[in-house]
């Protein structure tokens, strides 16, 4: 014990601390859980095709696998290290989201970049990437309590340059993610009701003038309008929110029982292996099922505050809330969406979907969490010492 | 406010998010999840209709006509077809059955969402083989579907008629049309189609993982009632033959008329004959027959296109009794000959060659008129060359003297031009059931022309309008907007030309009523119905479209001219040898004229027996040159046939009108 380091301020390992088991046991298991839920939703199909069942599924564990790896990775790098390398990720990121337009078109949208094994998802990645961007402008300075007007204008060019090129893609659930972690960043960094309130009219604003100027793709306004009234697309994704509630209610209290869907399994669904994921567990685990699964997230969305609050720097906390923010959106926006109080805006649940740019991005993101976990204010007892 | 407090804040707004998607989850779970089961049961319950075999059509004496049997078919259900699976699915079955692949990919889209659709029917072995296969074509399956068969083949196929796929236009107007079940599309199959079509049954199973889990009791299919025609299949098949071998009498007639340098007579090949026996006591078609025909066969499985167009460029699939449209010509002249007696027509009083005190008129070839054209003379000629002498009405029938009935049509114009009389021949023809539809029990019966001046008057008025609109049936000299009608036109009208036009079926009927003493009868086809145990379910009685009040005696003269006709008249040649009932026999040559580049058409209508009248028989031959060298041998055998005498070979008669 007399080896540890005297002085406080001179840290800048770890110092002995262990990562947030909590936080990857999460991880973990609602990994695991999203790959027999993948595989429950896709075997009878594959069975069908003549295909290997596990096929999809095991393609995913690639991508979990992955995705573990890059945790460890990120865990072990250290996160204030970014803030000297900024320009270089930020730079790249966007230069990846205009390499997008290069690529022909897939389903009406240019997203993706095609490399070996799959297909990469800059958008995917620029979520984490803004994230430390707007954390690493809301921590400059002395002010610890307090946002000011020059920081807010920074954050909104630097967000919104990557935010617009993704709505050209177009992405609108991601898009809208950034504004969201925006708020939800600010908020903890101190920003006072006036910036709050100015920036939330501000948004509402522009909401409205897109609506009424016809700025929204025609297929993203008519999602909204589906939303509001799926009977006017009885057919196509009114029928898929419609099969997608339908297969949810039938689950009831305990539901059918894993691998026995009957929607999620006969086309009745589709996508339910990717951003209808929760539609099987809600058919086949039910009621019960449904809230373990959103308590689970929300024992992670805790750990992520944890450590935020117990970070060493301004910077690692307001990643971390940022962080924890991402995820809410998405658990909100996707589980939403499955049971008809959300919009089809394409978002993927965390851990469970199947994609693999969007898991990497999830696991580096705990990955980064788990890095300021690492390197937060000594343990209590030791520094007591 | 410490950062602590502010993370707490946000904590406590995501948790309320979550709240809110468990309490939704709580709704559609637990509250609403009981209706939701029972959508999704619903859901997974699949219906599959099982197409009921046609009902039989049969002849007047029960002898099957038409009837299903069944065979195998590969059946696509699209409930079992996964949307992914789709294209390879019409792929394999394209190349498996040789049929392309945008066919079956149109019967698939035809079909509807979770519709199940016949692709095609295949032999036993075939089906044998395809099973052994079933694996590769998921939704696929080999099932025993109801196909019509025709056991009649070509004979009475325009009054079976045939089968089509519903059109959009057909399943707007029936929508529980299964739009992969052949419809009726022409003739009895079309117009009896609600009886004979039958009720689908139901075979319904829930599916769950792409297994039938339970069953419910299969509602069977049931077969469509039995339609008895008033046609006598014996009786049609001496019809067809004898109206084929005038197909080639005339044929034979034309090369000799061209041996004799008569090119005018024989311009070209004769190709098309209609022929029809009708019951003058109830308007029963006891025969109907069109030549060319076609075998209904060749719509059960779709035809191919080469040899639809050959068909059609023949018009085979034209029903020629019910809807050629042709000048009757001589024929009609029953019909003025009846006017002039009924109605006590004056003769001109002022015309050489016509005596109106005797009622005779000299058919010397020709009649002059000097007062119609502006004082500048007139030459109406006849048919023949010579003098027949000074004929009364009864004569003039028997020679077709085409003067005599000049002379009534004058007569009609001098005396009652421009009142109420002045249409008493197009009376006596609309009472007759000329220019309006017969209302036979079969599709497209057109209604034929009676001109009279108020339809000259419409005809000049809609083509003053609009000259370049068709059909332009005036010509030039009549547009000047002066009174279209002329007495011309009148005179002939009474000799069956001009703008008059009339089906074979008309004719037949305007006979069978002159021969009843007036009654016109609606003609049909179809005496009952029948469900498949053999109950009655429809019994078609005869229908009185009209009656022509007519008085007896001239009924009674007009049919012992009509048989004088076939003793010493016009049809008198090709009547020769008929036997010993030619004392009983009756009837009227017709060769109407229609536009210079066609031959003229060759009509006989006869009366068997003129006793007891029983039935018209009509025979046209389109083109055929001459009604009395060819229309009149081919009817002299029919009504040999009906009147139980020994069929003669069919040779050609004396070439008269």
């Amino acid at each position: 014990m007399a080896t540890v380091a005297p002085s406080l301020t001179a840290v800048s390992d770890r110092r002995g601390n262990r990562p947030d088991p909590i936080l990857l046991s999460m991880v973990l298991l609602l990994s695991a859980f999203g790959l027999v839920m993948i595989y429950s939703a896709t075997r009878f199909g594959l069975e069908r095709a003549e295909q290997i069942p596990t096929g999809t599924m095991e393609r995913q564990m690639i991508f979990v696998t992955a995705g573990l790896i890059a945790i460890g990775l990120f865990s072990w790098i250290d996160y204030r290290e970014y803030r000297n390398f900024l320009p270089i990720i930020y730079g790249a990121i966007v230069l990846l989201l205009l390499a997008v337009f290069l690529f022909p078109e897939v389903n009406g949208a240019r997203r993706w970049i095609p490399i070996p094994l799959f297909n990469l998802q800059p958008a995917e990645f620029a979520k984490p990437i803004v994230i430390i961007t707007m954390a690493y402008v809301l921590s400059q300075g002395n002010d610890v309590d307090r946002v000011r007007w020059k920081q807010i204008l920074q954050i909104l060019v630097l967000a919104g340059f990557p935010a617009a090129l993704i709505v050209l893609e177009p992405d609108l659930g991601t898009t809208l993610t950034i504004p969201f972690v925006m708020l939800v960043m600010l908020f903890a960094g101190g920003a006072n009701w006036k910036q709050m309130s100015t920036l939330i009219g501000s948004g509402i604003i522009a909401i409205a003038a897109a609506f009424r100027f016809d700025l929204l793709q025609d297929h993203q306004e008519r999602r909204i309008r589906v939303f509001l009234d799926p009977s006017l697309d009885p057919q196509g994704m009114g029928f898929q929110l419609r099969q997608s509630k339908l297969a949810i209610g039938s689950g009831q209290l305990t539901g059918k029982g894993l691998f026995e869907g009957t929607q999620t399994n006969l086309a009745y669904v589709p996508e339910a292996e990717t951003d209808f994921i929760f539609t099987a567990v809600g058919e086949q685990l039910g009621f019960v099922g449904g809230v373990i699964l959103v308590t689970a997230f929300l024992v992670l969305i805790w750990r992520l505050l944890v450590i935020a609050a117990q970070s060493r720097d301004r910077f690692g906390s307001l990643i971390a809330v940022g962080v924890a923010g991402m995820l809410v959106f998405h658990v909100f926006v996707n589980i939403g969406m499955t049971v008809g109080i959300a919009p089809v805006t394409g978002l993927p649940l965390p851990f469970l979907s199947l994609g693999g740019s969007f898991y990497l991005a999830m696991a580096m993101s705990i990955g980064i969490a788990n890095s300021i976990w690492l390197r937060r204010s000594p343990v209590p007892d030791r520094v007591d010492q | 406010m410490r950062f602590s407090l502010r993370l707490t804040i946000l904590f406590g707004l995501f948790l309320s998010l979550f709240a809110i998607l468990s309490m939704r989850l709580w709704f559609v779970q637990i509250a609403e999840g009981a209706s939701a089961v029972e959508a999704t049961d619903n859901q997974s319950w699949v219906s599959v209709d099982t197409p009921a075999p046609r009902g039989d059509i049969r002849d007047r004496n029960g002898l099957v006509l038409a009837t299903s049997r069944f065979v195998p078919a590969v059946v696509v259900d699209r409930h079992l077809v996964n949307r992914e699976d789709k294209d390879v699915l019409i792929q394999r079955l394209s190349a498996l059955l040789a049929i392309p692949a945008d066919e079956i990919a149109a019967m698939y889209e035809a079909a509807g969402v979770n519709g199940t659709f016949t692709v095609a029917i295949v032999d036993t072995t075939e089906a044998y083989q395809i099973n052994e296969k079933l694996a590769l074509f998921p939704g696929v399956r080999i099932e025993k579907v109801p196909e019509r068969v025709y056991i009649s083949g070509t004979s009475m196929a325009h009054v079976i008629g045939q089968l089509g796929l519903p059109t959009a236009e057909d399943i707007d107007e029936r929508p529980d049309l299964n739009p992969s079940v052949r419809i009726g599309k022409s003739g009895v199959e079309a117009r009896y189609d609600e009886w004979l079509q039958g009720k689908s049954g139901e075979v319904s199973y829930q599916v769950r993982l792409g297994d039938v889990i339970s069953q419910r009791p299969e509602v069977p299919a049931t077969p469509g009632d039995t339609v008895i025609l008033s046609l006598d299949s014996e009786l049609q098949a001496v019809v067809e033959n004898a109206l084929a071998e005038g197909i080639q009498l005339s044929n034979e007639w034309k090369d000799g008329q061209r041996a004799a340098g008569n090119e005018d007579a024989a311009k070209n090949e004769t190709v098309r004959g209609a022929a029809i026996v009708l019951d003058v006591k109830t308007g029963e078609i006891v025969s109907m027959a069109s030549y060319p025909s076609y075998d209904p066969s060749l719509f059960v499985g779709g035809l191919d296109t080469e040899t639809y167009s050959l068909l059609a460029d023949q018009q085979a699939f034209l029903n020629l009794p019910v809807s050629g449209q042709y000048p009757p010509a001589s024929t009609f002249k029953a019909v003025t000959y009846l006017t002039f007696l009924e109605e006590n027509v004056p003769l001109p009083t002022d015309v050489e060659g016509i005596d109106p005190a005797s009622k005779v008129v000299h058919c010397d070839g020709q009649l002059e008129l000097s007062r119609l054209n502006d004082g500048s003379a007139q030459i109406f000629r006849d048919w023949y060359t010579g003098d027949k002498g000074w004929l009364d009405v009864s004569a003039s029938l028997q020679e077709s003297c085409n003067i005599f009935f000049y002379s009534v049509a004058l007569g009609i114009h001098d005396a009652w031009d421009g009142t109420p009389r002045e249409t008493v021949l197009q009376e006596m023809a609309r009472g007759l059931g000329y220019g309006s539809s017969t209302g036979i029990d079969l599709t497209s019966d057109p209604s034929g022309v009676i001109p009279d001046r108020e339809l000259f008057l419409a005809w000049q008025e809609a083509q003053m309008d609009d000259p370049e609109e068709a059909p332009r049936l005036l010509d030039e000299s009549r547009l000047d907007g002066r009174d279209p009608w002329f007495g011309g036109d009148l005179m002939n009208a009474a000799i069956g030309q001009g703008t008059v036009s009339a089906t074979p079926l008309q004719v037949a009927v305007s006979y069978a009523a002159m021969a009843n003493g007036g009654k016109v009868w609606e003609p049909y086809v179809v005496r009952e119905i029948r469900d498949p145990k053999g109950n009655l379910v429809e019994l078609n009685t005869p229908t009185l479209k009209n009656e022509v009040d007519l008085d007896p005696e001239n009924v009674s003269r007009l049919l012992t001219d009509l048989n004088r006709v076939v003793t010493r008249g016009t049809a008198a040649a090709a009547f020769r040898g008929f036997g010993d009932s030619l004392f009983d026999v009756g009837g009227k040559t017709g060769t109407g004229q229609s536009i210079a580049s066609k031959d003229n058409h060759a009509w006989f209508v006869g009366i068997a027996p003129i006793s007891d009248p029983r039935y018209s028989v009509v025979v046209l031959i389109d083109e055929g040159g001459s009604g009395g060298a060819v229309a009149a041998p081919v009817a002299r055998q029919i009504m040999q046939y009906l009147m139980g005498e020994e069929l003669d070979p069919i040779v050609a008669g004396e070439s008269a009108q």
